[in-house]
């Protein structure tokens, strides 16, 4: 029976609602937990997870515009032999959103080369994610319900295919709190290039409380909004105006009055972030063979290798959810290679290879790693058939995800396509299980984490999802 | 054959039949007998004996909620003192604080009628309109643009939202305010105001993209949520869940839901042209300029590779931004019976897995079994839908409307869950007070403005938030579901905003019209896919106005409404949340509008007061409805002796006393 509309009372109970189905004992622990939290007056504190977690953060390196497996982690032989063919029959059926029946195999001038113990084969686009392979499970059957970009981005992050539903990140924190004071605990790195087609309601909380929202990134060195004074205003006078607000409402307290008392911590919380939070953001103070790691300071690197070492930053401070989004603006931008898939991937990938390893490695070497979830991919692959002649069209039915560290076994291959990688033909992975087992590494019971929505027991995952068991 | 054989052959093939189609359609007793399926009811009163419970309990609600809490061992709260009263019933009816001049004229008014002159000019108001509006909108997920990939505006749904509010404003009878949005163009395709309102039925947010069209999975979409909106808006039913199977909880068979489905098949937009000929040619022709433009520089295009072709590009990408703007139309959907989409049975929702086809009817559990379909050939599909819906025999309608009325004036709905009047929801917490005041809905021919006139004047929400027996009362009811006292609330977004508005002097009180874009962060606005789409309304007066006329653009929300808790435009919102976090601090205290604001205040203050204390006396009129305390004023004052009266009005709009409603 779907677990998605299952009884509710009033809209007190919506924390609640989280853990009923989870047994009664731990109902009961859960609804202590609850009260505890409720008389810190901090929707935001840390919450047990429903069992033991080996993860504590996540950081989604998200490749917008669906990056190719067939030129990064799925080598197919076969098309190279098939190149300028029809896709034979055997292979069945497939729905692009622009090529047509009569389009033509496009072969790869990729080169495959097995890296590490695992001797997992990585293209020559991404040798340094090669270089830390070991650590990595790759997914090579994953697949999603929609092969167009906002509707499949929208999949990927809240599991629907319609905007306004949570995306993992509101979730996780609902379900898992903060642990930080001075940051924001979901935070979007976008890519200043631009937007992505699914807009901000891919990453937003639908319809969680806002205090579940994610922050938007901006780019530059003042990455929150309303988090610098405006310009005409000293700090010691703003201290002021905030005691003074401060003592004005503490003034109007009668008795103990938790909501106001909330009230009275956030401005606190706020004036925190204000002056703790710009030394998070600051990374000129890293060493500078940390800086190289990454691949900040020279090109194409620069952007991304920034945006990933800030990521980094804010886990160790206490962050859950981080997405560094390496693609955006027009198709071209992304990993959208719809004209020209070697002209594309070859930028594409350079930007984000060394960031994206230097990320692991450095995990790694601070003990982070085991409680970092790292994934990477997009909302989509890429088409075994040319789109235009040099192009490929986005491809839902087979494709290739990652991930690393927060307890996943790395060094293997889960998985597989066909001989022209266009069905997931071995053990398929639908982004539900993907999203079941990044809640399982944090320690979260995908029917437990719910919440009521218009008389649905909403939940991350519509149709059940099942947890990657050989990697975790 | 005997009887017995002929008996246990007809159990044996129920059995069979049972197990092979479930349920099937027949509604058993036990499903029609839940609550909020029977016909309203018209409960006796309770009655009082002593003389004090008579005075309070004047009103039939009163009677209705004091019975309840007398039989829960509680005891209403005294009366709130004037002040609070005022600034609660305006903040309900308007969502603006009243000015300091009409709480002089209300402390001061000793007349017996005091409340109800009061009400009656606040019902008066055209900002009832406007502020009531807004809780319609949230419901039917009201959005000015398509969602998903392009966002398109929809440079014309705002004249929905001015039919809203003016319907709300003069009052239009519920039923009929129903009918013209589910069947508006079948009434009379050549009135703008119905097709206006039937707009309703294109509300949802709605996917297109480029390349190969899914034509079938998005018609499957558009219509889905053209029939599940109903459920939420007007039955208060969660008609979706039967999308896929049998309602697991509620009477609403898989079928069922098809059955309300087919009554939108043949539903098509329509956008109606308003313009006059002449601006119509004006427009055809200077779309023909930038057309030719585009086609001769495709034509140049052909060819060109690598970066003199994405030159090209850019040069039609800006000839396009330079596309007039289409003319005035009205936002519309009408019948097209040559286009009529064939409704199956779908499982799993899915459009590709097509079940038995059906035709229209109303819902199953309200009907005898075996309650034949329309006929396929009927010429208004909807008006047979909204005469069902908006039938004062219907159980759900009135009561669900009464209820989000009640929900909007004391924080919480007596069945909580407003759109969600099933098995699953919540139980009524006083269902005669529910029925009653359903039963009088309807009596005063489904008119919201007598409704919100008893309720406000009740003795029930006359009551202060805070009550002398607070301790033992939270005890037992701290949802304060039995109404021992007034809830104390957070103003929602756009009370805040406009709130921060009025008490600057700053608010632009006009009504209506096209919406306005207000200047956001730069880098939020690269975030679109199509960042000149946010073109801020040039005359900056414009951004002053109330929060109603603000662009509902889906993928580009407002960030200090985000930050309060404001809906998403994207699914139906019943109810809004209240939380509490550090970004809503920070958007009051260095956020562009807060900043402004405390500007204009600060300038207001200093151009109507002498004093400090002057100053602070007025702030507090102005932003908390009351005077300050005297703890409160010395506070005040000891600030302004060091620091900026700027300053001081940022503080102001930070209150807890400005941010709560008492």
């Amino acid at each position: 029976m779907p677990l998605h509309c299952r009884p509710t009372r009033n809209r007190r109970e919506f924390l609640t609602d989280a853990f009923c189905g989870f047994g009664t004992l731990a109902l009961t622990s859960m609804m202590f937990e609850e009260q505890l939290r409720a008389a810190s007056g901090n929707p935001l504190a840390p919450k047990a997870p429903h069992f033991a977690p080996k993860a504590k953060a996540v950081i989604f390196v998200f490749m917008a515009g669906g990056p190719s497996h067939l030129e990064t982690f799925d080598p197919k032989p076969l098309l190279n032999q098939l190149h300028g063919q029809k896709r034979p029959k055997e292979f069945g059926e497939a729905k692009y959103q622009f090529v047509t029946n009569e389009a033509k195999i496009l072969g790869t001038k990729r080169t495959f080369k097995k890296y590490g113990q695992s001797g997992i084969e990585v293209s020559d686009l991404l040798p340094q994610i090669g270089s830390v392979i070991d650590d990595i499970a790759v997914l090579r059957s994953c697949h999603g319900d929609m092969v167009v970009h906002s509707a499949a981005q929208y999949q990927l992050f809240s599991g629907r295919i319609l905007p306004g539903f949570p995306s993992m990140g509101s979730w996780i924190l609902y379900g898992l709190g903060a642990e930080t004071n001075s940051l924001p605990s979901y935070a979007v790195l976008p890519d200043p290039d631009g937007a992505l087609e699914a807009g901000q309601p891919m990453y937003m909380h639908g319809f969680l409380p806002a205090v579940y929202q994610p922050t938007m990134f901006r780019a530059g060195a003042k990455p929150i909004l309303n988090l610098d004074l405006p310009a005409n205003v000293k700090l010691e006078d703003r201290r002021q105006t905030i005691d003074l607000i401060r003592n004005l409402n503490q003034a109007a307290i009668q008795g103990s009055d938790s909501e106001f008392e909330a009230r009275i911590n956030a401005y606190d919380l706020a004036f925190r972030m204000q002056t703790e939070a710009p030394e998070a953001f600051d990374i000129s103070k890293e060493p500078k063979e940390t800086l190289d790691l990454y691949g900040v300071g020279k090109e194409p690197t620069d952007d991304y290798a920034r945006r990933c070492l800030l990521a980094r930053r804010m886990v160790e401070r206490g962050v859950r959810f981080a997405c560094v989004v390496s693609g955006g603006g027009p198709g071209g931008l992304q990993w959208d290679a719809h004209e020209d898939i070697e002209e594309n991937h070859i930028r594409m990938a350079a930007q984000t290879d060394q960031p994206v390893a230097g990320l692991l490695k450095d995990l790694k070497r601070r003990g982070m790693l085991d409680s970092t979830l790292v994934l990477w991919g997009g909302e989509f692959g890429r088409s075994p058939e040319a789109q235009g002649g040099k192009g490929r069209d986005h491809h839902n039915l087979g494709f290739t995800m990652w991930m690393a560290g927060g307890g996943i076994k790395g060094g293997q291959v889960v998985g597989a396509t066909d001989a022209i990688g266009l069905h997931a033909v071995d053990n398929p992975i639908h982004f539900r299980d993907v999203h079941t087992t990044i809640l399982n590494q944090l320690g979260l019971n995908q029917d437990a984490l719910s919440y009521m929505h218009l008389g649905r027991k909403e939940r991350l995952t519509e149709v059940q999802g099942q947890v990657i068991r050989s990697i975790v | 054959m005997n009887s017995r054989v002929l008996l246990a052959t007809a159990l044996a093939a129920v059995l069979i039949w049972a197990a092979e189609t479930g349920p099937g359609e027949k509604y058993t007793a036990v499903e029609r007998r839940h609550w909020a399926f029977q016909p309203v009811t018209k409960p006796e009163l309770p009655v009082f004996t002593l003389a004090a419970e008579k005075v309070w309990a004047k009103h039939p609600i009163d009677a209705f909620v004091l019975a309840k809490l007398k039989k829960e061992g509680l005891k209403p709260s005294p009366a709130a003192d004037r002040s609070t009263w005022l600034r609660r019933v305006t903040l309900d009816l308007t969502g603006l604080p009243p000015a300091p001049e009409q709480l002089a004229a209300f402390v001061n008014d000793s007349s017996p009628t005091a409340h109800e002159k009061v009400v009656d000019r606040l019902l008066a108001s055209p900002s009832y309109g406007e502020r009531w509006a807004q809780h319609w909108l949230d419901v039917v997920r009201f959005g000015e643009s398509d969602g998903f990939e392009y966002d398109t505006h929809r440079s014309d749904a705002f004249r929905y939202r001015d039919y809203v509010a003016a319907s709300l404003q003069q009052d239009k009878p519920y039923d009929k305010f129903i009918t013209e949005q589910l069947a508006g163009d079948e009434i009379d395709p050549n009135n703008h105001e119905l097709r206006i309102a039937s707009g309703f039925q294109r509300l949802g947010s709605l996917r297109k993209n480029a390349g190969n069209q899914e034509v079938a999975s998005s018609r499957n979409e558009v219509l889905t949520e053209m029939t599940n909106i109903v459920g939420a808006a007007f039955l208060g039913v969660t008609l979706g869940c039967a999308r896929c199977h049998d309602h697991k909880f509620d009477p609403i068979r898989h079928k069922d839901y098809y059955r309300m489905q087919a009554f939108f098949a043949p539903v098509h937009d329509s956008n109606v042209v308003v313009a006059t000929d002449e601006e119509k040619a004006a427009w055809e022709s200077q779309k023909k300029v930038v057309e030719d433009e585009i086609k001769d520089l495709r034509r140049q295009m052909k060819g060109l590779k690598g970066e003199e072709r994405e030159r090209m590009q850019q040069l039609v990408r800006n000839a396009e931004e330079r596309m007039p703007a289409p003319p005035p139309s009205l936002y519309s959907v009408q019948n097209d019976f040559d286009k009529v989409t064939p409704v199956h049975v779908l499982s799993r929702g899915d459009y590709q897995n097509k079940g038995e086809r059906v035709g229209m009817r109303a819902l199953g559990v309200f009907l005898p079994d075996g309650a034949p379909e329309l006929p396929a050939d009927t010429k208004t599909p909807r008006l047979e839908l909204a005469r069902w819906v908006a039938n004062p025999s219907n159980p759900l309608t009135a009561r669900v409307m009464a209820n989000r009325i009640w929900q909007h004036h004391f924080g919480r709905g007596i069945v909580p869950t407003s759109n969600d009047f099933g098995r699953m929801g919540g139980r009524p917490s006083h269902p005669q007070l529910l029925d009653w005041l359903a039963d009088s809905f309807v009596a005063n021919g489904w008119r919201m403005k007598p409704l919100h006139r008893m309720i406000v004047l009740s003795n029930t929400y006359r009551q202060a938030s805070r009550s002398p027996m607070e301790t033992a009362a939270m005890g037992k009811d701290p949802d304060n579901a039995w109404l021992w006292r007034h809830s104390r609330r957070r103003m929602d977004a756009e009370q805040l905003r406009d709130s921060m508005l009025a008490i600057s002097g700053q608010l632009n009180l006009k009504a209506g019209g096209p919406s306005v874009i207000v200047p956001v962060d730069g880098e939020l606005v690269n975030l679109l896919y199509k960042p000149s789409q946010w073109a801020v309304t040039k005359d900056a007066s414009e951004h002053n106005r109330r929060s109603l006329y603000l662009m509902h653009k889906r993928n580009l929300r407002v960030p200090m409404m985000e930050a309060f808790d404001a809906p998403d435009f994207q699914t139906s919102c019943a109810r809004r949340e209240e939380s509490t976090h550090a970004p809503q601090a920070l958007e009051l205290l260095n956020g562009a509008l807060a900043n402004r604001l405390a500007q204009s205040l600060a300038a207001r203050l200093d151009r109507e007061t002498k004093t400090p204390a002057a100053q602070v006396d007025r702030a507090y009129r102005l932003a908390a409805g009351r005077e300050p305390t005297a703890k409160e004023k010395q506070l005040g004052i000891d600030f302004l002796r060091k620091q900026s009266l700027r300053e001081f009005s940022l503080a102001i709009m930070n209150l807890n006393a400005f941010l709560y409603i008492n």
